[in-house]
């Protein structure tokens, strides 16, 4: 496999991949003074 | 508020319940969303916060000081109060193990109308929902 190919696809192709690392799934907050 | 809330970075989607004060806050898919500009941003609409809580999923990191912390993205962590939830996490410090917590960001010290000071957050655990 021509390794030049292979870094062009990951490269184009990363940025659509789901984001797998941790992230914030769910903020709540209660506030006061709302109207 | 929805709107002002809704506009900040990372924000998909705003529920507010007028009713009982509750905001719920849908990250978007990257998660990239900054808890504490979101304080701001609610302070900035007029109203208060009283409590903020959250789920995160993240690996557990221990800094040079011992510090505890969830690192939720390469560039964002929250450092874990101290509790009993957070110490049984210490041993999964610096391992690749993702887990998702539960717990509190903010809440509003009592008998105060505002937050003197926001920073620094800590992020209590309240909950270990996952191991993974």
């Amino acid at each position: 496999m021509n390794i030049r190919k292979l870094a062009m696809v990951l490269l184009f192709v990363s940025p659509l991949m789901p984001h797998s690392q941790a992230e914030i799934k769910h903020i709540e907050m209660r506030v006061e003074g709302m109207t | 508020m929805k709107q002002h809330l809704g506009r900040q970075v990372g924000v998909q989607n705003v529920e507010v319940s007028l009713r009982d004060g509750k905001v719920d806050i849908t990250p978007k898919e990257d998660g990239r969303i900054d808890p504490a500009q979101l304080l701001k941003a609610t302070y900035d609409s007029g109203v208060s916060v009283a409590e903020m809580d959250m789920t995160v999923r993240g690996k557990i990191v221990k800094d040079e000081t011992g510090t505890l912390s969830l690192q939720s993205s390469p560039n964002q962590s929250f450092a874990l109060a101290d509790n009993d939830l957070s110490r049984s996490l210490t041993t999964l410090a610096g391992s690749t193990t993702q887990v998702t917590v539960r717990g509190q960001l903010y809440k509003k010290a009592a008998g105060k109308k505002k937050a003197s000071a926001l920073y620094p957050l800590k992020f209590v655990v309240l909950q270990v929902e996952k191991q993974e």
